[in-house]
């Protein structure tokens, strides 16, 4: 095997469980939206960088504190999320019919790219240092973390735990479960589906939004933040499972950070992102023979053999 | 003037890698993210060959549109069975990994990229200025248009158009669905790759910027500008997006910088706002600029509904003029069917999904030039009968013989093939085509549908698609629907549609029809026109096989009858005999 010392390998760990946790909260977002609403939300990486401008803006043009600033950052921009939904999707969706995934997926682009190069625009195409609680590290079991890396950790963990109960216990759950599941059949018995659509674009980027915060926090804001995120929030949403609770997507983005990190003991830094992509074409690969009727006939090969 | 002429390189560069996007996505509808990767295959390929070892530019070309053909097909296998959303993912996961590869291989430059190319040598001519590289450009943009269009425009561009509208269906016509996506994959990756190395050779780079996801966005918001399925306004798209900038600059006089970000945002609003008003692009599909620049009429790709319309020229054929008893009549069936010739037989075949059995040991004989019918209540697995005997859901036990050929392990296209074709019970007509062409997807071994023929032997393939047109009016014809030759299937009243799919199946002149409740959810004036055209089918010798719950459907067509409960056939005979039994009537056929 490889010489990898204990130290490096827990440092890889932790490093990959608190980046994990990001991935995972994006993952979580994604998974409610794309599996509540069919909607192929490709603005969501938009929206992450929205929310880390807006924050930034607040506290730096607008003198907030920090805290307050990065909150309504994040709400103004579920806000716009919600909006998205209600006024450009809903409509289109109505109107494209059997072609409406085609027809969001190009929309949603097109909001992606005129969002990003707005940014661009209004506040230059420059990288923003962006800080505001004071870093501190700490250490355990030879592994460095950023208080940060805490806090990012922390609240991912509760995001999706709040969500995880809120779907299980709440009325609210319960209604987003039903569209989840059949948006018609759920329309028959009064649940307003169009209503529980909006409140999951609120509630997905507000996870987007947090991810977002304290990406910006760690490293620095620029408007092409966006771009990478929206990648894992979609791989982890479809590995995790976009109709599964909040909790399995979330792990799904620790076990995806994990590969990540610990493909960088066989491989050299420069090629670790590509061996997340590797995995995960041999992933859909495994799945589209799964589902053919390849299996079918060995299996029953396999029955006539017996 | 040079600067113009730059663009308008640009503007047919980018058209040459939108056109084979547009064959890809507007014509397969297939959606990959991945074209600019693609194009960075062959960028890459025919920039590394020409720095490293003074390859020639065509040459390295060539060498970078063999990988992306290879990757291209590879990555296509996989996607045989994944829907819209996995598709694009797994696009995106490819794209994702050929960039990043490109940017972490030293020999690649990093992400700095290939810079600096030597002007291209094209037979010892050095294309350095904008004006060198008009011709060129304009002929790789040709040759692209000219491949894809014939591909397009062909029987091929037929049947990846039935791919596109429905996939089940292509499939159960007898038509290699996967084949097509994969080749169609390889095809366009390939172009794509052409596209590229012209791209770097103008640009005399080849950078992870170029070729990275953005620019795959833009050449998608080409494809999706000009129209989907018009490869003319993918040329218009190119032109739109292209020049957008060099006006925001010049009759707006915005700033280059900001030129650049204000086109990326008008754009990219432009993207939604038409998404929602004009859906099918600047250039919709079927609309030839060309004919229109002639005053000829264009079809418009939207028609009104039409009315309802019974057909006239149906030729009702007499049987019922002599003046034998009904039963009389029965009987007479009930015996013609024992003596005609088993053509399907199946033994045992079973299927189990879970704990539920969709069907157990079922033994079904279909018999030449008769009518067969499978009745039975909700849920009792008559339309799984169709899924088994096709092969779209394989059986885990039993045996189905087509003559002496076993079809079990056959996928439903292969079943069509060997002369068994189902219609659907929620019809499932290709939307967008016309009624024309969703006839003529059906008709088998057309030359046009091989790459090969297609390529090398074009008057053959016009002779054999003029013969395949008649052969499509003629059973068009015959359900009595040849004057809605063109118009799309998606505009007809259901009744239609019942008689246009009745016309799908038989053009495939397969000698085994299964027919899926074909006179069921339509206005009672079409069941008569349906059912004597379902009459003739049997009287020309072929072998039907009917599911229906309309009792007087069955009682009118059917020669022998199955009765199925719970994937379990319990009963078998003439109806009259089935409805007289005491415990069908009250299960099923109702004691009134």
């Amino acid at each position: 095997m490889l010489a990898i010392s204990a130290e490096t390998f827990r440092q890889l760990t932790v490093d990959g469980f608190f980046r994990g946790c990001s991935y995972g909260l994006l993952g979580v977002g994604f998974a409610l939206i794309l599996g509540v609403t069919g909607r192929f939300h490709f603005a969501y990486g938009f929206t992450y960088t929205l929310a880390a401008y807006l924050a930034f803006t607040f506290t730096f043009r607008v003198n907030w504190p920090f805290w307050p600033s990065a909150l309504i950052g994040v709400l103004l921009t579920a806000v716009l999320g919600a909006l998205i939904e209600a006024k450009v999707y809903r409509p289109l969706a109505a109107n494209a019919g059997p072609t409406a995934l085609l027809a969001v997926f190009v929309a949603a682009l097109g909001i992606g790219i005129a969002g990003e190069n707005l940014i661009r625009l209004l506040w230059g195409s420059e990288t923003q240092a962006y800080f505001g609680p004071v870093k501190t590290s700490y250490t355990l079991w030879d592994a460095t973390f950023l208080n940060f890396d805490v806090w990012q950790g922390a609240s991912a963990i509760a995001i999706t735990l709040a969500l995880a109960a809120m779907l299980r216990y709440t009325a609210l759950g319960r209604r987003i479960k039903a569209t989840r599941i059949n948006p018609d059949l759920a329309r028959t018995i009064g649940i307003d589906a169009n209503r529980t659509y909006v409140i999951c674009f609120f509630l997905g980027t507000i996870c987007v939004g947090v991810a977002a915060i304290w990406y910006g926090l760690k490293y620095t804001v620029d408007p092409g933040m966006g771009t990478l995120p929206v990648v894992y929030a979609f791989v982890v949403a479809f590995l995790g499972g976009t109709a599964s609770s909040p909790i399995r997507v979330f792990l799904m983005g620790i076990v995806v950070a994990l590969i990540e990190q610990y493909s960088s003991i066989w491989l050299s830094v420069r090629y670790t992102q590509t061996a997340v992509f590797v995995v995960l074409v041999g992933y859909l690969t495994y799945l589209a023979i799964k589902s053919s009727a390849f299996t079918a006939r060995f299996k029953r090969m396999k029955a006539a053999g017996a | 003037m040079s600067l113009w002429i730059n663009y308008l390189d640009q503007i047919l560069l980018y058209a040459a890698l939108a056109l084979s996007l547009n064959l890809l996505l507007g014509y397969a509808g297939q959606v990959s993210v991945a074209h600019a990767a693609f194009g960075a295959v062959g960028g890459y390929t025919m920039a590394y060959t020409a720095q490293a070892h003074g390859w020639n530019f065509l040459l390295g070309t060539l060498l970078g549109m063999v990988l992306a053909f290879v990757i291209g097909t590879l990555v296509a296998l996989p996607a045989l069975k994944l829907s819209v959303e996995f598709l694009i993912l797994l696009t995106l996961a490819v794209s994702s990994v050929i960039l990043g590869l490109l940017v972490a291989i030293p020999e690649m430059g990093g992400t700095f990229g290939l810079i600096n190319l030597a002007p291209a040598n094209l037979f010892g001519w050095h294309l350095q200025q904008p004006e060198d590289w008009l011709l060129p450009a304009f002929a790789a943009m040709a040759i692209v248009y000219f491949i894809c269009h014939r591909v397009g425009e062909s029987p091929i561009g037929r049947v990846l158009k039935g791919i596109r509208e429905d996939p089940v269906a292509t499939q159960a016509l007898g038509k290699n669905v996967l084949g097509y996506k994969v080749a169609v994959f390889g095809l366009t990756s390939a172009l794509a790759a052409f596209a590229g190395a012209m791209l770097a050779g103008w640009l005399r780079l080849a950078t992870p910027g170029v070729f990275g996801f953005s620019f795959s966005l833009t050449i998608f918001a080409v494809v999706i500008f000009g129209g989907m399925g018009n490869l003319a306004g993918s040329v218009l798209g190119a032109a739109i997006v292209v020049l957008l900038e060099p006006v925001l600059r010049r009759v707006v006089r915005l700033e280059a910088a900001r030129a650049s970000l204000v086109q990326l945002i008008v754009y990219g609003l432009a993207l939604a706002i038409l998404m929602r008003l004009r859906p099918q692009g600047a250039l919709p599909e079927g609309f030839s600029p060309w004919r229109w620049l002639r005053g000829q009429p264009v079809p418009t790709a939207r028609v009104e509904m039409v009315a309802d319309w019974v057909p006239s020229t149906v030729q009702h054929v007499g049987k019922h003029e002599d003046t034998e008893l009904p039963i009389a009549e029965e009987v007479r069936r009930e015996r013609a069917w024992h003596d005609a010739p088993v053509v399907l037989r199946t033994t045992g075949i079973s299927k189990r999904f879970g704990g539920i059995i969709a069907a157990r040991d079922l033994d079904i004989e279909l018999r030449r030039g008769t009518i067969t019918a499978l009745v039975g209540p909700n849920g009792a697995g008559k339309t799984t009968v169709f899924n088994l005997l096709t092969g779209a859901i394989a059986p885990d036990t039993g045996s189905i013989l087509l003559g002496d050929q076993e079809l079990v392990g056959l996928n439903p296209a292969q079943v069509a093939r060997k002369g068994m074709v189902r219609s659907f019970q929620d019809v499932r007509l290709f939307n967008r085509l016309s009624c024309m062409q969703n006839v003529m997807l059906a008709v088998q071994e057309q030359a046009g549908e091989n790459f090969a023929t297609l390529a090398v032997a074009h008057r053959r393939v016009v002779q054999a698609e003029a013969a395949t047109h008649a052969k499509a009016l003629d059973w068009l014809s015959f359900v009595g629907m040849a004057e809605f030759a063109d118009i799309p299937a998606g505009a007809l009243s259901y009744g239609q549609t019942k008689l246009i799919s009745l016309a799908r199946v038989l053009a495939t002149e397969a000698d085994v029809l299964l027919l899926d409740e074909p006179a069921s959810g339509i206005d009672t004036k079409w069941v008569d026109t349906m059912l004597d055209l379902i009459e003739q089918v049997r009287d020309q010798g072929r072998t039907v096989c009917v599911v229906e719950h309309n009792l007087h459907v069955v009682g009118r067509l059917a020669d022998h009858t199955y009765f199925m409960e719970l994937g379990e056939i319990t009963a078998q005979g003439t109806i009259a005999e089935l409805t007289n039994t005491p415990r069908l009537a009250e299960v099923y056929f109702g004691t009134g």
